[in-house]
């Protein structure tokens, strides 16, 4: 019964999940933690590093969280249930290309979500860092991460990997 | 026409050596399935690529599963899906084995603590970015911040939110 909601939840999410795979973290901060508690804060903090360093998008993130609540069942359907509304919609858009082109409807839908997403993001990364950053070591991580991924081309894992082994040395 | 073995495989391939984001993946692919394997076209490789930046999820998966489908309609979607998501999905339920396993092992915990300040970090040059990005005039700066006040202040569900602003720019957008 857990996983039949995760799989609705992670459904929903997804298909929503429009100009790239952060817009995924509010929406999940949401549900796994606040509403169902499948997740800890810091937890789904944990899962979000693990998405990064693992090849792939951002989505890969849901296998940990399935994971958690469920087991290798529960990582696999988290996993179908994420790609699902995907293989839906791109299916349903390739073959019928020339006329979702011409749709104002989904460019004009879409103008005004990728902007909010913006707004939802800052929300969340506010509250995310009140747990993370805790004195001024944390705080200087996140410094030169937010700097080094802002202004330097350098891979995001090599910078999560780095600041676990700065952590295990002096946190 | 690619057999659903070879375009698993490829695919795999894919995913497999996609580190640091998506976006690295786009030259490959180009070379892996036009250059190299033919099996499209350097213009269906770009609609590829617009139809995966204009539909829900991650882009990169998203051309992936329409260069699948334009190669074997539903069974290649799939397979291009399982291919790409394989190598990430496999690490990450190991990862997150390990994880549940010795989440209060004291040396795991400092190890966490540095990366918990990184992701912090990562999320603020994507918001970052993205602001500089999508934020271009009123409109979308109103949309921005209006997110913003109803998930920091009024804790609006952000699924609400999401579709709220879908409606909202059907109205703001409509001459777009």
């Amino acid at each position: 019964m857990e996983l039949l909601k995760m799989a609705g939840i992670l459904f929903v999410i997804n298909a929503l999940t429009i100009g790239g795979g952060y817009a995924m973290i509010p929406m999940l901060q949401r549900e796994f933690v606040n509403n169902y508690h499948w997740l800890t804060n810091k937890e789904f903090i944990d899962a979000i590093a693990i998405g990064q360093v693992t090849p792939g998008p951002l989505t890969v993130m849901n296998a940990f969280l399935g994971f958690k609540i469920g087991g290798l069942a529960g990582a696999l359907i988290a996993m179908a249930a994420s790609y699902l509304p995907c293989i839906i919609i791109v299916t349903l858009v390739t073959k019928f290309y020339l006329r979702y082109k011409e749709l104002w409807l989904v460019m004009a839908s879409f103008a005004g979500i990728k902007p909010a997403i913006v707004g939802l993001l800052a929300a969340v990364l506010i509250f995310l860092s009140q747990s993370s950053i805790t004195g001024s070591l944390t705080k200087g991580i996140a410094v030169v991460s937010f700097a080094l991924l802002t202004f330097t081309k350098i891979d995001p894992s090599l910078i999560i990997i780095a600041s676990g082994i700065i952590g295990a040395f002096l946190l | 026409m690619p057999t659903l073995k070879k375009i698993f495989l490829v695919f795999l391939k894919i995913g497999t050596f996609a580190f640091g984001g998506v976006y690295s993946m786009i030259p490959f692919f180009e070379r892996e399935l036009v250059d190299k394997r033919k099996w499209i076209t350097h213009d269906e490789f770009v609609e590829s690529l617009a139809i995966g930046q204009m539909t829900p999820g991650p882009p990169i998966v998203n051309t992936g599963i329409c260069i699948g489908y334009k190669l074997r309609q539903l069974k290649g979607a799939l397979t291009a899906t399982l291919g790409q998501s394989f190598t990430g999905t496999l690490l990450a339920i190991l990862l997150a084995a390990f994880y549940l396993h010795t989440k209060d092992n004291p040396l795991l915990q400092s190890v966490m603590k540095g990366v918990a300040a990184a992701v912090v970090g990562l999320l603020a040059s994507i918001v970052y970015k993205m602001l500089i990005k999508l934020v271009t005039e009123y409109r979308s700066a109103a949309l921005a911040a209006g997110a913003f006040i109803a998930l920091d202040i009024f804790k609006v569900n952000p699924i609400a939110i999401i579709l709220a602003a879908g409606l909202l720019g059907l109205v703001l957008y409509r001459r777009a």
